[in-house]
């Protein structure tokens, strides 16, 4: 009996039709295009498309649950924010970071994502989180359990996968003992070459993480960010070395959901940005086979 | 809603017990997520030139009126991107009928940009790098008034 072969899933996030609101783009629209491209995993950035965020409407409710079941849409990461710089003159204390991240976990469980884009408020240039996260996180992790929803921290450029404060991530999670905490992994890390038509600020020259970094933090990761800057004609990524990533997370039977994010020149221009989710959905899947 | 972040719709002078007593207009968040209140950093009006201070402009979020001091301890009401806010401004006898050149600047904190970013953010002029997702802070527009 042969073994099906473990590959990562496609999914995307809001984030790639950023300029939605400038032609009154809705949610059901990104549900469609999803569907014609076989990409049913979705992340949500929730304040921006939760109508009322934080609190909801049953009325919007309603709608999310039927959009969701109408276009087999997987909720898989429920993008939000921890704000420590949220009242000037003042850092925000552990119960009001607290009190921001259970009212997301229980919001992102009753939408049905199982997990978290937990942005957490950093405190310098390499994007190292505020000092207090241990322990927001800790007591969080109680909450994070009983709603079933994994907080992960995203690795972001120009963070490296060697930065210590992967090290302390990991550490952490051993330390606990969870499978609550986690991180999402930028594929911006990865990036080799430039983008044409931008601009890299000075402080941040191109210092891309080693594909094999990736190995011993798979274990710790549940999605990933597929982050593109330019999809050629061809559909192919120009400034990521994609293959060869995905090809160590197959070896390594990661197949958890690789979510499009585009982060290139003309975000703004919503029809570049759904040429360019197209290529680079169309990419994915020449590389994974599906 | 519209594109730009000055609103056309919504531009009027407001009458109170039959006296015209100042004028609004509206704006949207040019961001791709809301933001509570205690985040935003208003700035200075210029209408024709004429300046208008950011501690005298009430800002009306989901139909309810905020003053400037209220808005920095707010953490907890939230300003979402779909809903443009009403910003209200006192002048006796409101704005003449006809053209008139808006110039408005607010921006907002987030703490996931490094703070060496933020500390100088500064409403009423333009970030030293402008990253598209944040918006301008500083929008002009020229609305008529009926």
């Amino acid at each position: 009996m042969s073994e099906t072969k473990k590959v990562p899933k496609r999914g995307l996030s809001t984030y790639c039709f950023y300029p939605m609101m400038d032609v009154n783009m809705d949610l059901e629209d990104i549900f469609i295009h999803m569907q014609d491209m076989g990409a049913v995993g979705l992340e949500i950035l929730a304040d921006g498309i939760i109508e009322n965020y934080p609190y909801p409407s049953n009325k919007w409710l309603d709608k999310w649950f039927a959009l969701v079941d109408r276009y087999g849409i997987v909720p898989v990461e429920y993008g939000h924010w921890v704000e420590s710089r949220l009242v000037p003159g003042r850092e925000a204390s552990v119960e009001e970071c607290l009190e921001q991240l259970i009212r997301d976990i229980k919001l992102a469980n009753f939408l049905g994502f199982t997990c978290m884009r937990t942005k957490l408020s950093v405190c310098d240039e390499i994007l190292t989180p505020v000092p207090n996260w241990r322990e927001v996180i800790k007591r969080a992790l109680p909450y994070a359990e009983k709603y079933n929803v994994v907080m992960q921290p995203e690795i972001h450029s120009p963070s490296k996968l060697t930065d210590k404060m992967i090290m302390d991530y990991v550490e952490f999670i051993e330390k606990e003992k969870t499978k609550y905490f986690g991180f999402n992994i930028d594929f911006g890390v990865f990036q080799d070459k430039e983008v044409e038509g931008m601009n890299r600020p000075r402080f941040m020259p191109l210092d891309p993480s080693k594909p094999e970094d990736i190995i011993p933090l798979l274990p710790y990761v549940h999605c990933c960010h597929a982050k593109y800057y330019n999809m050629s004609e061809d559909f192919e990524e120009t400034t990521i070395p994609y293959r060869k990533v995905i090809d160590i997370m197959i070896e390594h039977g990661w197949d958890g959901y690789l979510l499009s994010e585009y982060e290139g020149p003309k975000k703004t221009d919503i029809n570049h940005c759904i040429t360019q989710v197209r290529r680079h959905q169309l990419f994915m899947k020449n590389i994974l086979g599906k | 809603m519209e594109k730009q972040v000055i609103q056309s719709v919504g531009f009027r002078n407001i009458k109170e017990n039959g006296l015209v007593t100042g004028f609004q207009f509206k704006v949207r968040l040019p961001y791709y997520r809301g933001v509570f209140l205690s985040q935003l950093r208003p700035g200075t009006l210029f209408v024709d030139g004429e300046r208008f201070e950011k501690e005298d402009i009430i800002w009306n979020i989901n139909g309810e009126d905020y003053s400037y001091e209220e808005m920095k301890d707010d953490w907890k009401t939230h300003w979402g991107v779909t809903t443009p806010a009403v910003l209200k401004v006192k002048k006796e006898g409101g704005l003449a009928q006809g053209y008139h050149q808006l110039k408005y600047g607010f921006c907002f904190t987030s703490s996931y940009m490094p703070p060496v970013m933020q500390e100088r953010l500064d409403p009423d002029e333009e970030s030293p790098i402008i990253m598209p997702e944040f918006g301008h802070h500083v929008n002009e527009r020229r609305l008529l008034i009926v």
